[in-house]
C-alpha cells in the first residue's frame, strides 16, 4: 500500500507536467487545428530559463530573497519568456503558412523543434543542469509536509502539485469566463465564421500561444525542481503531453488535464511494478489503441464534415 | 452545340470551336501556364530542351557520373559517403512515394529501414550464428518491412493527415523502445539493446562474399551495389506512378472521396502505399547494415526522419528527379558541415549568393558591403585593443585571413557566445521584418554577428550546428518555396 | 424505358435528431432521365450519398438492378454501375485533366503493383486501352477538353470546363447509372443550354441512365422524363415536370404559403 501512494504520488507530479504542457497543445490545436511539434521545446527553454533565474538569485543553497520569492520569480520569469518565445514562434514560423495545406505548418513545426534542442545544445551543451532543489532553505521543502501512511509528502511536491493545479484552473476560467476566451473558442470552431464576426484573429491566436507557451515555462520549471534538465528533453517529454492530449481528447481542457494526470500514472505505475524500461512501451501503446480504438480521445468531439 | 458567339483561338493551327462561352477566355486561362512557363530569350530555348530529354536519359547520365566518382577519389571515407548518399536517394525515393504521392504524412518511416536493418542482421550475423544468404535474406527483409508497413498503415483508414502522423510517430518511438530494450524481452536478447549487434557478415552472391573491406579501405563493390539498387527502385517507382495504382495514389493524395467514389479502393490504396514504400526503406537498411556491419537503435533517430524529409521536402515532394538531388544536396550539406573549412566556404558563399540575390548589383549592394566590412574591421580593432587574446584564436588558412575581420578569440567565454546567438536571432528577425533604409542599417551587424556566431560556435561543433541549418532550412523552404526544388506548385482547397 | 434500374425503398437517415431522409421511395427504370427537386436542405445530396454508399440508411433498402447494394462500400458500388459529380467539385486538381479521367478507370482494369513496376505487355497494353478510354470520354465534350487541354493541369480549367471534365471523369468508370448533382450550378444561359444538350446527350448517344438534382428550372423541363419533388427528405409529388411544377405542395415548399395560392 506504501509502495502505490509514492507510486501515486510520482505518478500525479509527473502527470501535472504532462497536463500543463497538454493544455499547450490542446490550446493552439483547437484555434490553429496545427500539432505544434516545437511546443515540447518550448517547455525545455523554459526549464533553462528558470535554472538561469535560479542561478543568477544565488542559486538553491544561497539565495538572496526568501526561498518563496525565489520560487515564485523562477517560474514567472520561465512563463514570460516562455510566452515571448511562443509569439515569436508563431510570428515568424507559422503565421505566414496560415493558408498553406497542413503540412507546411507541421512541418515548419518540425523545423523549429529542431532548431530550438539544437540551439540550447549548442549554446548550453548536452549536459544536465540541476537545480538542486534539496538545497532549498537547507532542506526544508523535503523535510516539512506531511505523512501519509508513513509515505512523506514533502512539501516541495504539494506546492508543485498545488500551483500546476492553480494554473488550470487560471486557464479553465480565462478560456470559459471571459470574452477573449469566449474569442477563443468561437476560433476553434470555425476560424473563417469567427473572423466575419468581427474578431481579430491573429490576437486570439497570439493570446493562444501566450497561454500555451506559459504553461509550459511553468511546467519547465516543476519538471527541473524534480530532475536535472538537458537539452534534449524537450522532444520526450513533448511528446508524452502531446500523447496526454490526444488522449484526453485534443482540444478539449478537461481532456489535457485527465489526460496528463492519467499518463503520469500509467508511466509511474508501470515503472514501479513492471520495469522503467518499458514504460515508455505502455505508454504508446495506450496511445495507439487509443488512436485506433477512440481517435476522439476521452472528451473530445468527433468532427462531422458535410459531404 | 451554339454557334452564334465568336471565340478567339490561340494558334492558327487550331481548328476553330464551333461553340463555347465567351472571347476564348478559358483557353487564354489554359495557355497561361505554358506561356509562364517558358521564359523569354534563350533560357526559355534552353529549359524547352532539356524538357524534352526524356528521364531516362536524365538517370543514365546521373548513374554513369555517379559510377565514375570512385576512379577519382580513391579515399575509403569519399566513398562511404558515397554510398550513404546513395542509401539517402533511396530512402528519399520510398518516403517521396508515401508522402509525395500518396499524401500520407509517415513520421514513422525511418522505423522500416530500421526493421530491414535489424532483419539483416539477427539472420546474417555471429550474434545468433545464423548466416542466410543475402539473396534470401535481402528479400526475406524487404517482404517483413512491407508486411509491417501494412500494419502500421492498417490506423490510416479512419485517420486523416494530423492524426496520422502521431500514430506513425509513435510506432518510431515504440521501434526505438524495443530496438533499444530488445535485450531483455522475456529474458531473451534479440536486438542486443542500445549496443546493438555489431557482428553482422556482409553481402554474399552464390557463395561469394562481397568483403566489407579491403586493406582498412572501404570496398567500392557496395557502392555499385547501392547504385544497381538504386537504379532498380528508381525505375520500378518510375513504372508505378505512371501506372493505374500511381494515379489512383495521386488521386487519393487529392482527395481521398472523390476517389472512393471513382471507384478506387482508398483504404487498400493506402496499405499498398504504405507498405511499398516500407519495404523500400528496408531493402535500403540490408545493404546499409552489410556495408557497416553492425547497427544501432540511434540510427533509427527521429533525427535521421527529419533529414530524410528535409531532402525530399527540398528536393520537391511528389518528384523523383526531385528528391534525388535533394538527398543529394542534404548530404554533401551535412558533410560539409563536418568539416571546419568547407564549412566556412560554404557560409560566406551562401552569404555573398544571398545578399547579391537580395540586392542586385545595385548601390544598396555596395553599401551593404562596404558598411559589413567596416563594421567589421572596427569591431576587430576595438577587440583587439582590449587584449590580443581576444583576436587570436585563429590558425592558418582561410580561417586565418578571415580572422583578421571577424572576432576569434583564443577562448569563448560562454555568456559572450549565448548573447551574441541571442543577437543574431534577433537580427535575422529584424531584417525579415525591416524594409528599406531600417533594412540596409540592420543587415550589417547581422551579417557580422552571423559570420562570428559561425567562425567560433558552429564551426567547432558541427553535431548541433549540422541540425540548427537543417532546421531552419526547413521553415525557411516551408515559406518561401514549399514545392522545393523540382516539385511542382500545388493547388490545394481546403 | 428498360427494366428498373435503381430502387429505393422506405430509405431513412437521420443525423442526431435531424431526419435528412424519411421513409423515400424512388425509383429509376433504365434509360430514364429523372430529376430531382427541391428547396434547400430538403434531402438531395444525402439522397446521393446514400445511393453511392457514403451514408447507410438507417432503415430500407436501395437495390441497382434487383440486387441490394447497402453496407456497401462506395468503391464496391462505383463498381456495379453507379457514378456520380458532385455539387462542390471535386477533381484531382494538381492532376492533368486526361489523367483525372485515367484514374476513375480503376475500377474495370486490373494491373496490379508487380505488373506496372515490370511493365508487363498485359500491363501495357491495359494503359493503352485506359488512354483511348479516356480519350473517348473526353471527346464526347467537343473542342472543349481536347488537344492540348489534356495535359494541363485540373485547376487551370475554367469554372464551366471543370464541370463538364467531372462529367467526363464519371463516365470513365464505365457506369450504367450517372448521378448528376447540379451539373449546371454556376453557369450562365449558354453554358446552361449546353449542359441541357450534353444531358440528352448522354442518355441517347451514351446509353447513360441519368438522375439529376436540379435547380434551374430550364434545365430540369429541358431533360427529365419525369420529376421528382423532396422536401424536408420526403417525396412530395412526382410526375411530368408541368405535373409537379404546378402541385399545391411544391410551390408552397419553394415559396411558402401566401405565394401558392396566387399560383
Amino acid at each position: 500500500m506504501q509502495f502505490f501512494i509514492q507510486l501515486s504520488l510520482d505518478g500525479l507530479t509527473v502527470g501535472s507536467v504532462y497536463a500543463l504542457v497538454a493544455l499547450g497543445y490542446t490550446l493552439i490545436y483547437g484555434v490553429l487545428k496545427l500539432l505544434n511539434f516545437a511546443h515540447g521545446d518550448v517547455f525545455m527553454v523554459g526549464s533553462f530559463i528558470g535554472y538561469g533565474v535560479l542561478q543568477a538569485l544565488g542559486g538553491a543553497s544561497n539565495p538572496v530573497v526568501p526561498v518563496w520569492l525565489l520560487l515564485v520569480l523562477v517560474t514567472l520569469a520561465a512563463m514570460a519568456g516562455c510566452a515571448v518565445l511562443g509569439v515569436v514562434i508563431e510570428r515568424f514560423a507559422y503565421r505566414p503558412l496560415r493558408n498553406a495545406p497542413r503540412i507546411a505548418p507541421l512541418i515548419s513545426a518540425l523545423g523549429v523543434s529542431f532548431f530550438l534542442s539544437n540551439s540550447m545544445q549548442l549554446e548550453f551543451g548536452a549536459q544536465q543542469f540541476n537545480y538542486a532543489s534539496y538545497n532549498l532553505s537547507g532542506g526544508a521543502l523535503y523535510f516539512h509536509g506531511f505523512d501519509l501512511d508513513h509515505v512523506h509528502i514533502p512539501l516541495l511536491r504539494i506546492i508543485t502539485i498545488g500551483s500546476a493545479f492553480a494554473l488550470m484552473v487560471v486557464l479553465w476560467f480565462l478560456v470559459n469566463r471571459t470574452r477573449t476566451g469566449k474569442a477563443m473558442r468561437a476560433t476553434s470552431f470555425d476560424r473563417e465564421a469567427a473572423a466575419m464576426l468581427g474578431i481579430d484573429i491573429d490576437r486570439v491566436i497570439v493570446f493562444t500561444f501566450i497561454l500555451g507557451s506559459a504553461l509550459a515555462g511553468a511546467a519547465g520549471v516543476m519538471f527541473a525542481l524534480r530532475v536535472p534538465t538537458f537539452a534534449a528533453v524537450g522532444f520526450t517529454t513533448g511528446l508524452k503531453g502531446f500523447t496526454a492530449a490526444v488522449i484526453g481528447g485534443i482540444g478539449s481542457i478537461p481532456g489535457a488535464m485527465v489526460g496528463g494526470i492519467l499518463l503520469g500514472c500509467a508511466e509511474s505505475y508501470t515503472a514501479g511494478y513492471w520495469t522503467t524500461a518499458w514504460s515508455d512501451l505502455v505508454v504508446f501503446s495506450i496511445l495507439i489503441a487509443f488512436m485506433i480504438f477512440r481517435p476522439q480521445g476521452l472528451f473530445g468531439r468527433v468532427d462531422i464534415r458535410k459531404v | 452545340m451554339s454557334e452564334w458567339l465568336p471565340h478567339e483561338s490561340e494558334s492558327p493551327e487550331e481548328a476553330v470551336p464551333t461553340s463555347g462561352p465567351a472571347v476564348g477566355q478559358d483557353e487564354w486561362v489554359a495557355r497561361e501556364g505554358e506561356r509562364r512557363a517558358s521564359r523569354a530569350g534563350w533560357v526559355g530555348t534552353v529549359e524547352a530542351r532539356l524538357r524534352r530529354v526524356p528521364w531516362w536519359a536524365w538517370l543514365t547520365l546521373f548513374v554513369a557520373a555517379g559510377s565514375a566518382m570512385p576512379l577519382f577519389e580513391s579515399s575509403g571515407y569519399v566513398r562511404l559517403v558515397g554510398f550513404n548518399t546513395v542509401v539517402y536517394m533511396m530512402l528519399a525515393l520510398g518516403l517521396n512515394l508515401v508522402v509525395g504521392w500518396g499524401g500520407l504524412l509517415d513520421l514513422g518511416y525511418i522505423a522500416f529501414f530500421g526493421i530491414g536493418s535489424y532483419v539483416y542482421a539477427i539472420f546474417d550475423s555471429a550474434k545468433f550464428g545464423y548466416h542466410v544468404p543475402s539473396i534470401l535474406i535481402v528479400p526475406a527483409a524487404v517482404i517483413v518491412g512491407a508486411l509491417v508497413g501494412l500494419l502500421v498503415g492498417l490506423p490510416s483508414r479512419r485517420l486523416s493527415g494530423d492524426y496520422l502522423a502521431i500514430v506513425t510517430l509513435f510506432f518510431l518511438e515504440l521501434f526505438e523502445t524495443v530496438a533499444t530494450n530488445g535485450n531483455q524481452i522475456f529474458g531473451h536478447d534479440i536486438t542486443g539493446g542500445s549496443f546493438g549487434i555489431s557482428t553482422v557478415f556482409p553481402l554474399s552472391f552464390a557463395g561469394h562474399t562481397l568483403a566489407v573491406q579491403h586493406n582498412g579501405i572501404f570496398a567500392v563493390s557496395y557502392y555499385y551495389v547501392a547504385i544497381v539498387m538504386f537504379v532498380i527502385v528508381y525505375v520500378a517507382l518510375f513504372f508505378v506512378n505512371n501506372s493505374r495504382t500511381g494515379r489512383a495514389w495521386r488521386s487519393l493524395r487529392e482527395d481521398p472521396l472523390a476517389s472512393e467514389v471513382m471507384g478506387m479502393p482508398v483504404n487498400w490504396l493506402k496499405l499498398m502505399s504504405f507498405a511499398t514504400g516500407a519495404g523500400v526503406a528496408a531493402l535500403a537498411g540490408t545493404i546499409s547494415t552489410a556495408l557497416n556491419a553492425s547497427v544501432y537503435p540511434l540510427n533509427f533517430s527521429p533525427v535521421v526522419l527529419i533529414t530524410i524529409y528535409a531532402m525530399v521536402i527540398l528536393g520537391g515532394a511528389g518528384s523523383q528527379p526531385g528528391v534525388v538531388i535533394g538527398a543529394f544536396l542534404v548530404s554533401v550539406l551535412l558533410q560539409v558541415l563536418q568539416d571546419p573549412g568547407q564549412a566556412r566556404v560554404l557560409f560566406y558563399l551562401v552569404i555573398v549568393v544571398g545578399v547579391i540575390a537580395a540586392y542586385r548589383v545595385s548601390v544598396r549592394l555596395a553599401l551593404v558591403a562596404a558598411s559589413t566590412a567596416v563594421f567589421g574591421i572596427a569591431t576587430h580593432a576595438i577587440a583587439a585593443s582590449f587584449h590580443h587574446s581576444w583576436v587570436d584564436g585563429a590558425h592558418g588558412g582561410l580561417a586565418g585571413v578571415i580572422a583578421n575581420w571577424v572576432v576569434v578569440p583564443e577562448q569563448l567565454t560562454p555568456w559572450v557566445g549565448q548573447v551574441s546567438y541571442l543577437l543574431l536571432l534577433v537580427g535575422m528577425l529584424c531584417s525579415t521584418q525591416l524594409r528599406g533604409r531600417l533594412r540596409l542599417v540592420a543587415l550589417p551587424p547581422t551579417l557580422y554577428l552571423a559570420a562570428f556566431v559561425w567562425e567560433n560556435q558552429m564551426i567547432p561543433n558541427p553535431g548541433p550546428a549540422r541540425y540548427i541549418v537543417l532546421g531552419l532550412l526547413l521553415i525557411v523552404l516551408m515559406i518561401v518555396r514549399p514545392n522545393g526544388l523540382l516539385g511542382e506548385r500545388r493547388v490545394e482547397i481546403n | 424505358m428498360g427494366e428498373r434500374l435503381l430502387e429505393l425503398d422506405g430509405v431513412s437517415l437521420a443525423f442526431g435528431g435531424l431526419r435528412c431522409v424519411s421513409d423515400l421511395d424512388l425509383h429509376v427504370d433504365e434509360g430514364e432521365i429523372v430529376s430531382v427537386i427541391g428547396p434547400n436542405g430538403a434531402g438531395k445530396t444525402t439522397l446521393f450519398n446514400l445511393i453511392t454508399g457514403i451514408y447507410e440508411p438507417d432503415e430500407g433498402d436501395i437495390r441497382l438492378a434487383g440486387e441490394s447494394i447497402v453496407g456497401l462500400q462506395p468503391h464496391q458500388i462505383t463498381r456495379r454501375g453507379i457514378a456520380r459529380t458532385f455539387q462542390t467539385l471535386r477533381l484531382f486538381l494538381n492532376l492533368t485533366v486526361k489523367e483525372n479521367v485515367m484514374a476513375a478507370a480503376y475500377g474495370h482494369t486490373k494491373a496490379g503493383i508487380f505488373r506496372s513496376m515490370l511493365r508487363t505487355p498485359g500491363m501495357r497494353r491495359e494503359e493503352r486501352e485506359i488512354s483511348e478510354l479516356a480519350n473517348e470520354k473526353l471527346a464526347f465534350f467537343g473542342e472543349r477538353l481536347m488537344g492540348y487541354r489534356w495535359n494541363q493541369p485540373a485547376y487551370s480549367l475554367s469554372y464551366a470546363n471543370r464541370r463538364r471534365l467531372e462529367i467526363a471523369r464519371a463516365t470513365a468508370t464505365n457506369p450504367r447509372l450517372l448521378l448528376l448533382d447540379e451539373p449546371a450550378a454556376g453557369m450562365n444561359p449558354v453554358e446552361t443550354h449546353e449542359i441541357t444538350e450534353l444531358i440528352g446527350k448522354l442518355r441517347t448517344d451514351g446509353g447513360y441512365t441519368i438522375l439529376v438534382i436540379e435547380h434551374d428550372m430550364h434545365v430540369v423541363e429541358g431533360i427529365s422524363d419525369r420529376v421528382v419533388a423532396l422536401d424536408h427528405g420526403t417525396k412530395i409529388a412526382e410526375g411530368t415536370f408541368v405535373e409537379v411544377a404546378t402541385n399545391q405542395g411544391v410551390i408552397e415548399a419553394y415559396l411558402g404559403l401566401g405565394t401558392a395560392e396566387t399560383k
